[in-house]
């Protein structure tokens, strides 16, 4: 058995987002829901979010943009950079705390006292780019977990696997011309959903080139498609680069009964998908992962797939 | 949708004198394929493509270079030499669709953009009428396409377009396609949000068809073709 710990905090609740916008405090309730009936809480070590130093979130985004973000907040705005990005006053603490709680897992596993850990944060991170709020995104959690592993604790080789259904955006072109970051997504095909990005053709650039990976799947493959396509592109990919330490966007929108996409996974899928993650983990990072919350929004499916993950990362 | 707004300005260009090897060198150092040439005036006179300047070359040069003395057999040949002349162009005021259709028809890769007097005001090439229509499929933006089956009948275009309105979502583009199933016509807003579950739910609600992505494309298909050996 693993030693896993588990990022969660009541405040995360208090970031509300607007009428019709699925990204809600009621997924984080059916995520805790979820490892609480699976009797899991009890096998997870607890980790506090206290809100993140700037000089991190700094590390990614321009100060101008967080100073602007803090400021709409402040001033009570609704909305920040695209009718998406719904907020309220309390949004930027929340993010920083996000991003906070991210950190300290990513501590408690490169000093060693955890083997791997999953954030349950919100609001979510990956399409949040150095300059811009994107997707329901403010501040890029993994992106600047990465940033922190290789400023504090000098890792050479980070390897970042996005599973949410839409592309990681943000965290590409934060990396896309660094070579100690590989970061690999995979998602519905971007010609037929958000953000239009993620292209087969997109390896990343200048001496990032080759690291960055793209496997988009078309609307209505599901598990068949997925398994090829992870056993084509990330499991050569990663024996290939041996990251020390591996981050994970997690992502639970490519469940066929999640609406946010027109990927048909099943429940069963994800748990294969883990297994193959956890595999990589063992052989190349000492089990070092760190896994944080993306997308998922289907509200009746999310505590099964929650509690499978931190199963998953508990056995790992 | 102008030529002036899309063009290519600060052309490069060559006089009828300069040698072949100068253009070749213009082309690979400005990574582009057509060279205007102008006179004193900047009227367009001819236009040199890449394709002219690989005509007029051994194919030996490309593959291993040429000896001093057979360079010097190339050495004079100019771009009045190799040049196209008359040139098809355009005036900027022209609409890009124009273009399209006048590099279609006259199977050109570049349009010289010349004023009233003739002289060089830009150059509109295939690639920059790839960069227009990135441009007005909007996807350069973040965004989700949808596909939604209509009647055709007047008005239909307006209730989608005012509920998803009402929504606050923008639009990137909204593309028609004519020919769907009989009296129906598909159509494909291109949404600047990644929130569409909402927007499918109460298109449902009014009644509308919206398409399984996979039909866009499979639907379009054609049967597979039996194809002609290749020549030995």
């Amino acid at each position: 058995m693993r030693r896993t710990g588990l990022v969660y905090d009541e405040r995360f609740l208090r970031h509300r987002t607007g009428p019709y916008h699925p990204e809600v405090p009621e997924r984080l309730t059916a995520v805790m829901q979820g490892l609480r009936e699976g009797g899991l809480l009890e096998r997870v070590v607890p980790l506090p979010a206290e809100p993140a130093e700037l000089t991190w979130v700094h590390a990614v985004h321009s100060a101008e943009y967080v100073r602007r973000f803090e400021a709409a907040c402040r001033k009570g705005e609704t909305v920040f950079d695209s009718p998406d990005n719904q907020m309220c006053r309390e949004t930027y603490e929340v993010a920083l705390l996000a991003v906070g709680g991210v950190l300290a897992a990513c501590r408690e596993v490169l000093e060693g006292r955890l083997d791997n850990a999953f954030c349950a944060v919100r609001p979510p991170g990956h399409h949040a780019e150095a300059n811009r709020a994107m997707g329901f995104c403010y501040f890029n959690n993994v992106a600047i977990a990465a940033r922190y592993i290789q400023r504090r604790f000098g890792i050479e080789r980070i390897g970042i696997i996005d599973f949410d259904v839409h592309h990681g955006n943000g965290t590409q072109h934060i990396f896309e011309e660094d070579s100690r970051v590989f970061y690999y997504s995979i998602h519905q095909h971007p010609s037929f959903a958000y953000p239009g990005t993620g292209r087969e053709f997109e390896y990343g650039r200048g001496v990032g080139y080759g690291f960055t990976k793209n496997s988009p799947a078309l609307p209505g493959q599901g598990d068949e498609e997925y398994r090829r396509l992870l056993e084509r592109d990330l499991l050569p990919a990663f024996e290939e680069f041996r990251p020390e330490v591996i981050l994970v966007s997690a992502g639970f929108d490519a469940h066929r009964d999640d609406d946010m996409s027109d990927i048909a996974l099943s429940t069963e899928g994800y748990d294969w998908i883990m297994e193959q993650i956890l595999a990589l983990a063992a052989a190349h990072s000492r089990h070092r992962l760190i896994s944080v919350l993306e997308g998922g929004y289907c509200l009746t499916r999310l505590p099964e797939l929650a509690r499978n993950h931190v199963q998953a990362l508990l056995d790992g | 949708m102008f030529v002036s707004r899309s063009m290519t300005r600060g052309v490069i260009t060559a006089t009828p004198e300069t040698s072949l090897f100068d253009l070749q060198e213009l082309m690979s150092a400005h990574r582009i394929r057509h060279i205007p040439i102008v006179d004193a005036e900047r009227k367009v006179i001819g236009i040199v493509s890449d394709r002219d300047i690989r005509s007029a070359l051994p194919f030996r040069f490309f593959k291993e270079g040429l000896s001093e003395e057979e360079r010097a057999k190339f050495q004079d040949i100019r771009a009045r030499d190799i040049m196209t002349s008359p040139v098809i162009t355009i005036s900027p005021g022209y609409t890009i669709q124009d273009a399209l259709l006048m590099i279609q028809n006259a199977k050109v890769g570049a349009l010289p953009v010349v004023d009233e007097e003739g002289r060089l005001r830009g150059i509109l090439s295939v690639r920059d009428l790839l960069r227009a229509f990135i441009n007005v499929l909007g996807i350069g933006e973040p965004g989700t396409l949808l596909c939604i089956l209509v009647e055709e009948k007047v008005g239909q275009l307006k209730k989608i377009v005012d509920a998803i309105t009402e929504m606050g979502i923008s639009f990137g583009s909204v593309l028609v396609a004519r020919y769907w199933e009989e009296d129906k016509r598909a159509v494909f807003p291109y949404l600047l949000t990644q929130n569409v579950a909402p927007v499918k739910k109460k298109l449902t609600e009014m009644g509308y068809t919206l398409i399984d992505p996979m039909q866009w494309y499979l639907d379009q298909l054609p049967e597979k073709e039996k194809e002609p050996p290749p020549r030995s």
